[in-house]
């Protein structure tokens, strides 16, 4: 048997898609963590021009206040609050993934530029000699309440048949072809070091 | 540490004694697992001074069933070196083994603690004062385990593929110079840092080996069927090398750019965007390091051909500053010729002149000729040319890829599509690059795939899925139109001219050009193997060989036989071309019709028996046997010739005989062939010469044994031995194949014998056959006969008495096999007594059918006392030496064992028996001879026995007329016995031993033959028998008299008158011979007390007895 997987969902606010699919997984067992890759958090706001803009390491907890405090009505319709409160009873905040040294054995982004950044950040860090190797997945997944749904589905499927897997470095490359004919969406895939 | 529960006052020491007692009796993987974790933490990250201590049982437990638990060994290793470089001698066997370990997961770990642990061994090795001999050893290990993980690019498995990639980067990382402008990180190691004292790792070693090794990366990361996690990790690598070593960044950007254009073709379509996504991602990497600032037009091109946007690049360009610090390397180079680094620099040029840059020239080379040529007018025909074979859909992933072409037209996008092009043109072998360097791509597949690389062709390899490069200058243009301009009309000319042009060649320049043809492909054979296409050489001799008759195939097979050691699997790779032309299964062959099918097997067999042949000649060949052996048992058919060969292999050379069987023997077993060879094998069994013969006839009992193919032996051994029937032996015992080379007109010994080999062997597993042996036994000459008996004892003797067919043979023994009978059962009695059955069943034959008393010579000890004894005169009636033979078995003194048989006689009623034979059945010179036979087994009748005879006899009523012959002859051999015979003598006067007269004879030659012993007996005598006596020997007179001259005259008072008269001469009185008689006899008591001549041991017989 081989260990246990180590996971990472990362979206770039650490809010809607990366904390459902964290829910969603570590309700099925599986040693999940989640992060987001962008400069602040941001939320939709009162208007498309003002955001919601926090910093990461602010207690979902003080945004949840916050927005309460802002607009009950709006953000309880737009499912804001809804999505904080559930995000507030996994962790206490938001966390950037550039700032974590933990290390994974499976990294899952929701969309492009997330990935592009995760690859980014993983050049940047100084460290010589880098060769425990981590799987990095991209799945293309909107960011909307029910898209986020649909991906933690998706990430489920995925990572329970990876999880399976004796050898994981040797069956990746199969089952992503797999999976992305099921899914329909496009999946990027690379293979990064620690 | 939190894990741990530390009690207090418990020493580190004592939790780890602990810890490490459970991980051993811990059943569960994964709580060993826990327990080696928290030792490592403990020792590493703890008490580090007790590392020594504890490494030893931590190691141990690298042989534990769990992969987990060695992979946790291994990661303690790793660690634990880090922390203590000694530590290192100690491990690295440790590491060889686990590397060879059985799961895959432990192997990666292993070479990626290797990965890390090269590095600190270097360290170590170059701080080092002096080098120990451990330091060497352990660097030679290490040494070791990095080429085997170098070949390990190769290995089977993705995930190990990928890690040996990582090792590879290390590698070259670690054992190259850093350059000013390197991209330092913490902890890196270089060969800045090895003394070039270091006399186990020499710095400019290592570094050769970086640059052999980069090249293989290189290589790697260009072959065609790399997979998608394989080609990023080795995207990432090489980036990450440019970055460390400016020095290869020029070479890895060229490597980049030939990705882009050629793809490989295995990647499925979200891979390719992975893997574009990822080179992109690459690319803007090395953008941002100063020294790219030379490449920096081809990168950006490349970028926006992958779709980065013009601000992404722009991010990553270094600023101004940056780059105006970088000096120019060109310049930088020249700067400091005199420096050490212009030195290295030297050295790297010149020790990599290779394939790499050939190609990069070449590559320059065309695209500059390309910028040239390409004018409006050019492309608009390029387009117009490939107008036709695009297809009518749009590919998706050309959709997907699509980026709008910026900046059409300008010199810089038309040189960019040059380049473009030229890096297709240079890999697919054609262009004025190519050739002017000399440079030819290598065959884009490897051997594995042996069928794509059938239909190879230069023209399909440029065009084929080079659809996604939808970044090609002009919108309409698609990826097949890069196929060089000047190469594809060229193509085309040559093609009109050659239908005029050409003429058929006259028939023997024809052959004379293929054959020197031939000749330069056989010659080839190490150019072929260097540049690792033997296997294709392979297949087009044995292709070329195929098609060609004659004398090609005689120099293919002289080649072949020139090193058959090496060059054997090409004679398999032709005789198995061959066979598919005799099956039809080769593409040339649909076109053979039924009259070339018989030449197509005649070549077949010709070229098998000639590899076969030739074979056989080179008798100082050492694998001779073992490559013959394969030819018969791996050729896909053996033909009918092959199977004469064969049998020539196994009658004619001895030392191939060995060989020949055991080929003979695998190819039994195949079905469809099995008579073929067995038929081989019975024609061999009546071979002349012993080895041969034995070897195959041990061959065919284990085949009979075995049951499938009894009938077809058995009906062979009988029709061998009717042979025996004929009036002379028939041609098939004699020929070569025989081992006689002359027509045999007679049966001789040798004739006879082959044609009862096999049937002998085979009776031995199957004994119902002895009554076919009987048969022909009665029915066969003298001579035969004679000859079967000799033969017939193995066989027989391997039977065994018990074996139900032999007595039921000795039951219906058939007219006129008596004497084979009679052989048998001596051949069964010799060595065991007879069993209880066999006796019963030569009895009845005895007593119903055949009155022959030598049949139960064998069976006399199993006979009854009362049957030896009837039938005993019949037995000392026959010849001396069966008389002599009867008494061995019935005396116990034949033979070795025979001494414990209960024999039903005792020596001494045998020769009991002898005395009391009745003279009516048998003449006294019989019995005389069978007795002196007796006394011949000194052995046996010793003085006791003989006196033990003697007394019983006397006992009897009637005295045997031998009874004094044997007296005599015992005293002969034994004079001791004198005072015994002394008491029978006496005994015989009581018995009135005058009224037989052969015995009286004899007693009076006994008492000659005893004086002066006998004188008291003879004394005794009455005075008519004594004067009887006197007068048959009258030398007796005189010293008798003078003999009772020197008695007492007491003495002579009991001599009674008349004796003394006789002995004085006075006239006997015949009328009282009957009355001194009774005197006599009760006065034979009394005379002179018996001298005892007897002694110690042996009782004498009481006088008084009667």
């Amino acid at each position: 048997m081989p260990q246990p997987l180590k996971l990472a969902v990362i979206c770039s606010s650490n809010m809607n898609r990366s904390m459902e699919a964290h829910n969603f997984l570590s309700k099925k067992g599986y040693r999940v963590q989640s992060f987001g890759t962008g400069d602040k958090v941001k939320l939709p706001g009162a208007a498309p021009d003002r955001p919601n803009v926090y910093e990461f390491g602010t207690p979902y907890d003080d945004i949840y206040q916050d927005l309460l405090q802002k607009d009950r009505e709006l953000y309880t319709r737009n499912g804001l609050l809804h999505m904080l409160d559930r995000n507030r009873r996994i962790k206490p905040h938001p966390e950037r993934f550039q700032s974590t040294s933990e290390q994974f054995n499976l990294i899952l982004t929701c969309e492009e530029r997330v990935y592009d950044q995760v690859i980014e950040s993983n050049g940047l860090e100084g460290r010589d000699s880098q060769t425990t190797p981590v799987h990095v997945v991209n799945i293309e997944i909107q960011d909307n309440h029910e898209e986020a749904t649909i991906g933690a589905f998706l990430m489920c499927e995925l990572v329970s048949m990876m999880a399976n897997s004796d050898d994981l470095d040797n069956d990746i490359d199969e089952m992503l072809q797999d999976f992305e004919a099921k899914c329909q969406r496009p999946i990027l895939h690379c293979l990064l070091f620690y | 540490m939190d894990k741990i529960k530390i009690e207090k006052g418990t020493s580190t020491e004592e939790q780890i004694v602990e810890l490490l007692n459970s991980a051993a009796t811990e059943s569960d993987d994964q709580s060993k697992v826990d327990c080696l974790i928290k030792i490592q933490e403990l020792i590493i990250y703890k008490e580090p001074g007790l590392l020594d201590n504890f490494v030893d049982e931590i190691t141990a437990f690298q042989h534990d069933r769990s992969a987990d638990v060695r992979k946790t060994v291994v990661g303690f290793i790793e660690e634990a070196c880090k922390v203590d470089h000694e530590l290192l001698g100690k491990v690295m066997h440790s590491l060889q083994l686990l590397l060879n370990d059985t799961s895959i997961a432990v192997q990666k770990r292993v070479i990626q603690a290797l990965t890390q642990l090269h590095k600190i061994t270097l360290q170590w090795l170059a701080k080092a004062k002096s080098v120990s001999e451990l330091m060497e050893r352990t660097w030679n290990m290490l040494s070791q385990m990095k080429s085997q993980i170098a070949k390990m690019i190769d290995h089977d498995n993705d995930g190990v593929r990928t890690i040996a990639v990582k090792f590879y980067e290390m590698i070259i990382i670690s054992q190259t110079y850093p350059e000013p402008d390197s991209v330092r990180k913490e902890n890196e190691f270089s060969l800045e840092e090895v003394p070039l004292t270091l006399k186990v790792a020499r710095p400019r070693k290592l570094e050769e080996e970086a640059q052999l090794m980069i090249e293989d990366l290189m290589k790697y990361h260009g072959s065609a069927h790399i997979s998608s996690a394989n080609l990023m990790a080795c995207m990432g690598s090489l980036t990450h090398i440019a970055k460390s070593r400016p020095q290869f960044l020029d070479r890895i950007v060229t490597a980049m750019e030939m990705l882009h254009a050629n793809l490989p073709p295995t990647l499925s379509k979200s891979q390719v965007n992975s893997v574009r996504k990822h080179l992109k991602l690459q690319l803007l990497a090395i953008l941002k390091h100063p020294a790219s600032h030379e490449r920096s037009g081809n990168i950006k091109t490349l970028l926006a051909d992958l779709g980065a946007t013009p601000q992404e690049i722009n991010k990553s360009l270094p600023s101004p500053e940056e780059i105006a610090k970088h000096p120019r390397r060109s310049e930088r180079a020249e700067d400091s010729k005199s420096g050490p680094a212009a030195k290295r620099r030297k050295i790297e040029v010149d020790a990599i002149p290779t394939r790499e840059n050939t190609r990069e020239k070449a590559l320059s080379i065309t695209e500059e000729f390309i910028v040239q040529h390409l004018s409006t007018n050019k492309a608009t025909d390029l387009v117009i040319e490939s107008l036709p074979r695009i297809s009518n859909n749009m590919p998706p992933h050309f959709s997907s890829t699509y980026t709008p072409v910026s900046e059409a037209g300008t010199p810089k996008q038309i040189r960019h599509v040059a380049r473009l092009l030229a890096s297709q043109m240079t890999n697919a072998g054609i262009g004025p690059g190519v050739d002017q360097v000399g440079y030819f791509p290598k065959m884009r597949n490897d051997f594995e795939d042996d069928d794509e690389e059938m239909d190879f062709m230069p023209g399909e390899a440029a065009i084929s899925p080079r659809f996604r490069d939808g970044d090609d200058p002009e919108p309409a243009k698609p990826g097949m139109a890069q196929i060089q301009p000047q190469a594809q009309s060229r193509a085309r000319q040559r093609a009109l001219k050659l239908a005029e042009i050409a003429k058929p060649l006259t028939p023997q320049m024809n052959e004379s050009m293929a054959r020197s043809a031939l000749q330069r492909v056989l010659k080839a054979e190490r150019t072929a193997m260097l540049g690792g296409v033997a296997a294709n050489r392979q297949k087009i001799i044995a292709s070329l060989a195929t098609l060609f008759s004659g004398d090609f195939k005689d120099l293919v097979v002289e080649y072949i036989m020139s090193d058959p050691r090496s060059r054997i699997e090409l004679a398999f790779s032709w005789l198995y071309e061959e066979y598919s032309m005799v099956m039809g299964f080769c593409h040339q062959s649909s076109i053979v019709k039924d009259e070339y099918h018989h030449s197509a097997i005649k070549s077949y067999s010709g070229v098998f028996c000639s590899l076969v042949n030739e074979l056989k000649k080179q008798t100082d060949l050492k694998e001779r046997e073992i490559l013959l052996n394969r030819l018969f048992l791996e050729s896909p058919h053996i033909p009918e010739d092959g199977v004469s060969v064969l049998r020539s292999m196994l009658c004619e050379d001895a030392k191939l005989v060995d060989i020949s069987i055991q080929i003979v023997r695998q190819l039994v077993h195949r079905p469809t062939k099995q008579l073929v060879y067995l038929n081989v094998l019975l024609e061999i069994s009546s071979h002349e010469v012993e080895e041969v013969r034995s070897a195959v006839l041990s061959c065919l009992t284990e085949l009979y044994d075995r049951g499938a193919l009894r009938r077809v032996i058995e009906d062979y051994a009988l029709m061998c031995l009717k042979f025996l029937l004929l009036e002379e032996p028939p041609a098939l015992l004699s020929g070569p194949e025989k081992g006689r080379s002359e027509v045999i007109t007679t049966w001789t010994e040798e004739v006879t014998n082959a044609c009862l080999y096999l049937f002998l062997v085979i009776l031995h597993s199957n004994e119902k056959l002895i009554h076919e042996l009987a048969i022909v036994y009665v029915q066969a000459n003298a001579d035969i006969k004679r000859r079967i008996l000799r033969m017939v004892e193995g066989p027989v003797e391997g039977m065994g008495m018990e074996s139900p067919e032999l007595l039921k043979l000795v039951e219906t023994c058939p007219k006129g096999a008596e004497t084979l009978l009679i052989r048998i059962i001596h051949i069964l009695t010799d060595k065991y007594p007879p069993t209880p059955a066999l006796v019963d069943r030569v009895r009845n034959i005895y007593q119903q059918r055949v009155p022959d008393v030598r049949f139960l010579i064998p069976v006399l000890n199993g006979l009854g006392k009362k049957e030896v004894l009837s039938v005993l005169p019949k037995l000392i009636k026959l010849n001396p030496d069966v008389v002599k033979k009867v008494f061995g078995r019935l005396l116990g003194t034949q033979g070795d064992s025979t001494a414990t048989y209960p024999s039903p006689l005792s020596p001494t009623e045998l020769l009991i028996a002898l005395h009391n034979i009745d003279s009516t059945q048998c003449d006294m010179k019989t019995i005389m001879k069978a007795t002196s036979m007796c006394f011949m087994e000194r052995g046996v009748y010793t003085q006791e026995v003989l006196a033990v005879v003697m007394q019983q006899l006397m006992d009897q009523n009637s005295l045997p007329t031998l009874l004094m012959r044997t007296v005599l002859q015992s005293l002969s051999l034994y004079p001791r016995l004198s005072g015994f015979v002394m008491n029978i003598l006496q005994r015989l006067i009581v018995k009135q031993v005058w009224k037989q007269k052969k015995v009286w004879e004899g007693f009076i030659k006994c008492c000659q033959r005893t004086k002066p012993q006998s004188f008291a007996v003879i004394l005794q005598l009455p005075p008519q028998f004594l004067q009887e006596l006197l007068n048959s020997s009258p030398d007796l007179k005189t010293p008798l008299l003078e003999h009772v001259m020197a008695f007492t005259d007491n003495q002579r008072m009991h001599i009674p008158k008349l004796t003394m008269d006789v002995l004085n001469g006075i006239a006997q009185f015949q009328a009282e011979a009957e009355e001194l008689n009774n005197e006599d006899s009760k006065e034979a008591g009394s005379p002179e007390p018996m001298e005892s001549t007897f002694h110690g041991d042996i009782e004498p017989p009481a006088p008084g007895e009667t």
